[in-house]
């Protein structure tokens, strides 16, 4: 039972958005549970809790991970970056504005997971074909959209982060 | 401003994580409370042991029916307890809550309660439990009351019976040519809204707080209330940002629970549900058989059809009576059918409740119309396309219950828009060559021989719910404006940008100058939620009225101050300008500054409910929707590749044409119909929720077979514009109806690329390959299957049969 009362805690270290902490977690304690309640970093989702939807993904050194199957003391000493790092306090990324241009955000509960997904496909593949944007998609699942707008808004950001790369 | 596409009003807070969704929320000091449920879906309940959940550390009260009101409550027959007594009816039943001062203890909690049930054989499907001499899945339902006194042809396991009965159908039936008759079956379809159900409830100074992420505030604030036996006004609902709703979102689900404990307690109590309880409790569309005869001419005029309709209400009735309205408006609305008789049945089963999801019950029942007609026509012998045109309904037809169709013209648009953009005759001799190139006297190894290609078409008719709506307009004193309504934003961008730019256009600002509100019972008028594409119609209609008078006053007092008279003023971009004379301007803040201080701040509120359209009250019994208001027109047209080795189905194409009145944003309206079409192929293709004697057997998302990305093709759409004079700027419903000709479309391309009716939902490729080797000729099926069904003697699976008269 995670977090359940009683239970041994671990001491754990990780670098979140830029900010490095130490944390007494419970045994056991998701990565999710561990943003959510503890650093009050609410923009990853709770919602299948089963590791199948991907509103809970964040990025592990630079790859994405369902954080609810996850528990926090197995990513000890790593580097995480949630939705809420991406633009920080700044501008909202060109994959962020391509979201708004595209009218790809409905209700948002699985933006966030989408947007960690497609930050990491970008930064893997800068130049990607429709097919390696919706392999990319696969494990996350959006009940709103059927995904044509999110997968234009991709497909856009790429090509606006190649020209600027380039000008 | 109209027809553009400005950014919603909240993709920024979305994009950026910080939007603070309902299961975000916490309070400070809060508990938590879970439900223990039945684990079997019928029996009597022997014992409840909650001692060794009160062993649970952090566990605080286990509470059970002797705790709670006693009663039942509901939305159209109050038969659902606060928590079983006695029995149980479902597996998922509330029967003890545990609260607790953490999550992980209560939910440890409510596994923890010791329920011993004593098991009884479920009443599993409406067709058992019809049977006659079937137990009665609540043997007490002539004590259940009904909401109004209104008799619905309550009887036994018979939740609702609507009854349609002109009574010369054996005439028609007689004078036929051709008898086709059809049975077409769909299972349930999960919203598989991402966002858990929660609550999050105060009791504060007599009266209680829930804060919660719901399509339908007020709605909730009654239920609660009926359920905790107080008045409307002791309950505030305040919503948040919601997850996803599709109609799951409806009605009351946790929060009533958490109200009453939250008031026993006097601490705040938050509750959510598990990611199983999700599943168990889910409101899903329900289950239904259509049973369609029709008494057909030769020369295709249908003279009669007789319609039977059986939907699965599940343990409790919800909307379901009212639901059973709908065939009313979908035989004879579309196509001419002839002298109708129409019987529908909600009925009682041991299965969790069904209830509300996108599109109520139009999918099935599109599905079962649509499935129809291709069979009409292929016993006939006539192109599918040529015979829906001959039987289109006409401007000025009557539907069922007598409501004229004033529009529906509209529909021959349609099919006409359609075919500009792709022939139906390409099609149809495209497919029908790449069937003879798949002969077995074709060389084996030829390209594609394993794919066989299909088309089909469904229509529709869809209405705006009319339910009421409340909107105040103020306008600020920097010269914005706030928008205060209940409306709810449930995704479609229906508040985040049509509201927005309804008001922005009738007050003369950008869109980023209004603000709307988050829905609050306690500040603002009624609201009827987000359901049946309703909000950009009836809300966007009520706050450009008060938008209008805004402007008005905005006129009168901006007159006095440039001298000259309201009628040569000009509001654009936020600035009060005399016609011809720019330079000359006064801002809106300016003209509200001046107001504030002198008269009084500019503010005004208007109301809007959608009239009932003309109709024969008489027309049928059982009746709760009357009309079929702000009706949309709708075409869509798919094609599939099936492959025969696999089963797997192929959405190769798929075309929209759809009517909206008029289109505020454009982009949004795309990601309505985009999205519709991604629910609707998911319930046509792959989709399950299985019952299992009466317990549902998928229980992870992966399980249920939702489209991912690589499964849904880009949709093409023709939008078309309409303007209804009612509307705000002409605007109609657009968001809801995508969905609902979806599952027949696709039945009927499949059902022609391989010449083997699909009658029955979903199309998995374990179906399709049942399909093929059902068939006594093999693949040569796929060739037959345009041949005239008359010819084929002993086609039983076909439902279909032919006689001379």
């Amino acid at each position: 039972m995670p977090g359940a009362a009683g239970e041994q805690s671990v001491s754990i270290r990780l670098i979140v958005n830029d900010r490095r902490h130490q944390l007494e977690t419970p045994a056991g304690e998701t990565l999710l549970g561990t943003l959510r309640e503890r650093l009050a970093l609410t923009g990853p989702k709770e919602a299948c809790g089963e590791g199948e939807c991907g509103a809970c993904t964040v990025l592990v050194d630079g790859a994405p991970v369902a954080s609810c199957i996850l528990a926090a003391g197995s990513v000890n000493g790593r580097t995480i970056l949630t939705v809420e790092g991406l633009a920080g306090t700044g501008e909202l990324t060109a994959l962020q504005q391509a979201f708004v241009s595209h009218a790809a955000v409905q209700c948002g509960y699985c933006t966030p997971g989408l947007l960690m997904v497609l930050t990491a496909l970008l930064d893997d593949t800068p130049d990607p074909s429709e097919a390696d944007v919706r392999r990319a998609l696969a494990g996350t699942i959006c009940r709103c959209t059927g995904y044509q707008q999110i997968i234009e808004a991709a497909l856009d950001a790429a090509q606006l982060m190649i020209r600027s790369a380039t000008s | 401003m109209l027809g553009s596409n400005p950014a919603r009003s909240d993709a920024d807070a979305k994009l950026r994580g910080e939007a603070v969704f309902g299961a975000d929320l916490a309070s400070p000091g809060m508990l938590w409370a879970a439900v223990s449920r039945s684990p079997v879906a019928a029996g009597h309940i022997r014992s409840i042991d909650v001692a060794s959940a009160l062993k649970v550390e952090g566990v605080l009260d286990v509470l059970t029916a002797a705790d709670v009101p006693d009663g039942r409550t509901g939305v159209i027959v109050n038969d659902i307890p606060f928590l079983a007594v006695e029995h149980v009816a479902y597996e998922g039943e509330p029967v003890a809550m545990v609260v607790a001062d953490n999550r992980a203890s209560a939910e440890a909690g409510a596994q923890a309660v010791g329920i011993d049930i004593e098991p009884t054989e479920p009443v599993s499907t409406p067709e058992q439990a019809l049977a006659p001499g079937a137990r009665l899945v609540h043997p007490d339902w002539n004590r259940f009351v009904v909401a109004g006194g209104v008799d619905i042809g309550r009887d036994g396991n018979v939740v609702a019976e609507v009854v349609h009965d002109p009574g010369d159908l054996d005439e028609a039936f007689a004078a036929a040519d051709v008898v086709v008759e059809g049975t077409y079956r769909t299972p349930r379809q999960y919203q598989a809204h991402l966002e858990p159900k929660m609550a999050l409830a105060t009791y504060e100074s007599g009266r209680y707080t829930i804060e919660v992420s719901h399509q339908y505030p007020f709605r909730l604030r009654d239920r609660v209330a009926q359920i905790l036996g107080v008045a409307p006004s002791a309950v505030r609902v305040v919503g948040h940002h919601i997850g996803g709703g599709f109609g799951a979102k409806l009605d009351v689900s946790l929060e009533a629970f958490a109200a009453l404990l939250a008031r026993r307690f006097r601490r705040p109590v938050r509750m959510q549900h598990t990611a199983l309880e999700e599943r168990l409790v889910a409101p899903c569309r329900a289950n239904a058989m259509v049973a369609v005869r029709s008494a057909v001419r030769r020369d295709g005029t249908i003279l009669a059809t007789d319609v039977e309709i059986v939907s699965d209400s599940g343990a409790y009735a919800n909307n379901g009576p009212a639901l059973s309205s709908i065939p009313m408006f979908v035989f004879g609305s579309i196509y001419r059918v002839g002298t109708a008789r129409i019987r529908t049945r909600n009925v009682y089963t041991n299965t969790a409740p069904t209830g509300a999801y996108r599109g109520v019950n139009g999918p099935w029942l599109v599905f079962a119309n649509e499935r129809h007609m291709d069979a009409i026509a292929d016993a006939l012998g006539r192109d599918r396309r040529d015979f829906r045109l001959a039987s289109l309904a006409r401007d000025g037809d009557l539907m069922r219950n007598g409501q004229p169709l004033e529009e529906v013209s509209i529909l021959r648009e349609a099919f006409d828009r359609v075919d500009e953009l792709v022939p139906w005759r390409d099609i149809v001799s495209r497919n029908q060559r790449q069937r003879d190139a798949a002969a077995p006297s074709s060389p084996p190894a030829e390209a594609g021989a394993d794919v066989l290609r299909g088309a089909g078409q469904a229509a529709a008719i869809w209405l705006t719910n009319p339910m009421p709506g409340h909107a105040t307009v103020k306008l600020n004193e920097d010269g914005t404006a706030t928008v205060i309504t209940s409306a709810t934003e449930n995704g479609s961008g229906a508040v985040a940008t049509g509201l927005r730019q309804i008001a922005a256009a009738t007050l003369g600002l950008a869109a980023e100058a209004v603000t709307i509100t988050m829905p609050d019972t306690d500040a603002t008028g009624y609201d009827a939620g987000s359901q049946g594409s309703r909000t950009t119609h009836v809300v966007g209609r009520a706050i450009a009225d008060a938008s209008a008078e805004v402007r008005s006053q905005v006129l009168d007092r901006a007159s006095q101050m440039l001298e000259a008279v309201p009628e040569d003023l000009v509001i654009d971009a936020g600035v009060v300008t005399v016609a011809g004379v720019p330079a000359a301007g006064l801002t809106l803040g300016a003209v509200a500054q001046a107001a504030t201080w002198s008269d009084g701040p500019i503010t005004a509120g208007a109301s809007y409910v959608t009239p009932t359209p003309p109709h024969d009250p008489a027309c049928a019994t059982g009746m709760l929707i009357k009309g079929w208001p702000t009706p949309t027109y709708h075409l869509h047209q798919a094609e599939v590749s099936v492959d025969v080795v696999t089963g797997r189905v192929t959405v190769d194409r798929y075309v929209v044409c759809q009517e909206v009145g008029r289109a505020i944003h454009p982009d949004a309206i795309t990601g309505q119909i985009q999205g519709g079409v991604a629910q609707g192929l998911g319930f046509a293709l792959s989709e399950r929720v299985d019952l299992d004697h009466g317990r549902y057997v998928q229980r992870t998302f992966k399980a249920h077979g939702l489209p991912l990305a690589e499964d849904v093709p880009k949709v093409e759409m023709i939008v078309m514009e309409h303007a209804d004079p009612a509307g705000p700027y002409g605007a109609k419903g657009a968001a809801e109806p995508p969905i609902v000709p979806v599952a027949a479309a696709v039945a009927n391309a499949v059902s022609d690329a391989i010449g083997v009716p699909f009658d029955t939902l979903p199309i998995t490729p374990e179906a399709v390959l049942e399909a093929l080797e059902a068939e006594p000729n093999g693949e040569a099926v796929a060739r037959a299957a345009r041949e005239p069904v008359l010819n084929r003697d002993g086609e039983q699976e076909r439902d279909t049969t032919g006689r001379a008269s």
